[in-house]
């Protein structure tokens, strides 16, 4: 496997579209709800308990799919995937949907899948990429990513467990111009849940039995309030 | 419990088994009430229903009283309900609250497997504690597939010991309804720690305070129809 990979996926630098997104904080911290680094460190926790470990089951999922059809990493060039791919990762993009009821959290995920499946067909050319839908689920499309970069699922599952904390922490220190060190510092506590929420998630989507009904669903319908709220409002500095 | 359609709209009850906690009762034309037979759950019990409601068959389950979780003593394990329904009718499955008691776990599961016509309207209420006491643990896991196509699934943690169960939102008191049924869609809906979310072909409420009678009117206030209620949009969300 490649741990570069794994850095390139989680890294803020790809310009997926994921910096026009909050992950709902601007809306929290409009209700009052984040103010210090405290209440921030509390909603990334349920942040990443929540959206982080669904996209974290999800996109282990998608990259064991690419994975078991055609191999990870570089292929050759002409090779196909076979059509059982595309409705695996569409029956995939499904679940998402089942698991993101709210509106205004769909298009968020499906406009930075779109951005992910732009600059990962560059990136990481991989005739997967030909198997998806055209506006993806950003951790549908990061799973495809991590498999067509060389990663294993479990690298997949820690990417989006990443990102579900990294992109609202970084959304919030903009808005309320915390402390840069000290947001790291919150997020470095994190780690642990975070690499606990990855790990539990890429066992889900890697277990025995295999079901899509046994990926992680946690639901949080205050951060579906919020981005509601957020998704009406004409002010906003972030896209969600 | 098979539910199949019978002469004058009545429904008829093929098949009607019910063994250990729960029993039974016919109690309406399309109705029947689940009577517990014992109290209960306690930690460790682990309780299965199984639903089918055949195409034109309309089966309403409710229950004759709120059902108190308690634990077993010492450390004591969750408790499991877990309702499988496949629906080709129209299945209305609205019990009464659960109430968790302190130190309880209870692990709810609902799975719909809806036909192509296919409806259902699913409530849920819960509070964590009785009166004066600690809050317990529920965790519900709602999924809801129309021809084995997923519209929803979602896992609520709530109570002590659940990860997400922390301020701004840690409420003893949750209600939600699901909704799926032909006829015009409709939007989102939001309140004071409430929201309703559209789904293909329906749509699901969830309401969450500290007080379940408030709670389930907040629920209720975001159903399609009801009266509208004082709904500010950029309410303060923590109560």
């Amino acid at each position: 496997m490649s741990l570069t990979a794994l850095l390139a996926l989680a890294d803020s630098r790809l310009p997926a579209g994921g910096h026009a997104h909050s992950g709902g904080v601007e809306q929290a911290i409009s209700a009052g709800l984040v103010t210090d680094p405290v209440s921030l460190a509390g909603f990334l926790r349920r942040r990443v308990g929540t959206a982080g470990s669904v996209a974290a089951g999800l996109a282990a999922a998608a990259c064991a799919v690419v994975g078991r059809a055609v191999g990870g990493g570089a292929v050759a060039a002409g090779a196909a995937v076979p059509p059982s791919v595309a409705a695996a990762l569409a029956d995939l993009d499904a679940e998402a949907d089942a698991r993101t009821p709210s509106p205004a959290q769909r298009a968020a995920s499906r406009q930075q899948g779109r951005g992910l499946l732009r600059v990962g067909r560059r990136a990481w050319p991989h005739p997967a990429w030909d198997a998806l839908p055209t506006q993806p689920h950003h951790a549908v499309a990061l799973g495809v990513a991590a498999a067509a970069a060389g990663a294993r699922p479990a690298d997949a599952a820690a990417a989006a467990a990443y990102l579900s904390m990294s992109g609202p922490a970084t959304a919030a220190q903009r808005l309320l111009a915390l402390d840069p060190i000290t947001v790291a510092a919150v997020t470095a506590r994190l780690s642990p849940l975070v690499d606990e929420v990855a790990g539990a998630a890429a066992r889900a989507a890697a277990g025995p039995f295999g079901g899509l009904d046994l990926l992680p669903a946690s639901a949080d319908p205050l951060l579906d309030l919020l981005a509601e709220l957020h998704v009406s409002r004409k002010d906003r500095f972030f896209a969600s | 419990m098979v539910a199949r359609a019978g002469p004058g709209g009545r429904t008829v009850l093929p098949v009607v088994r019910a063994s250990g906690q729960l029993a039974v009762r016919r109690t309406g034309p399309v109705t029947v009430h689940l009577v517990a037979t014992a109290f209960g759950p306690l930690g460790g019990d682990d309780a299965e229903v199984r639903l089918v409601v055949e195409p034109g068959a309309v089966l309403r389950v409710r229950s004759v009283a709120a059902a108190v979780v308690l634990p077993a003593r010492g450390d004591s394990p969750p408790s499991a309900q877990r309702v499988l329904a496949d629906v080709d009718g129209d299945l209305d499955l609205q019990l009464e609250p659960t109430v968790v008691a302190a130190r309880a776990h209870h692990v709810a599961t609902v799975t719909v497997r809806l036909g192509a016509g296919g409806e259902l309207t699913l409530s849920e209420q819960v509070l964590l504690g009785r009166t004066g006491e600690q809050p317990g643990r529920w965790t519900g896991t709602t999924r809801v597939l129309r021809d084995g196509r997923p519209l929803l699934h979602t896992t609520l943690d709530l109570g002590p010991g659940a990860p997400t169960w922390a301020p701004p939102m840690a409420p003893r008191a949750y209600a939600s309804t699901t909704r799926v049924r032909p006829g015009p869609g409709v939007g989102t809906a939001t309140g004071v720690d409430a929201v309703r979310l559209p789904l293909p072909g329906g749509w699901v409420s969830t309401a969450w305070g500290d007080a379940l009678d408030r709670v389930a009117r907040a629920d209720a206030d975001l159903h399609p129809g009801s009266r509208p209620a004082a709904q500010p949009v950029l309410a303060g969300v923590p109560s």
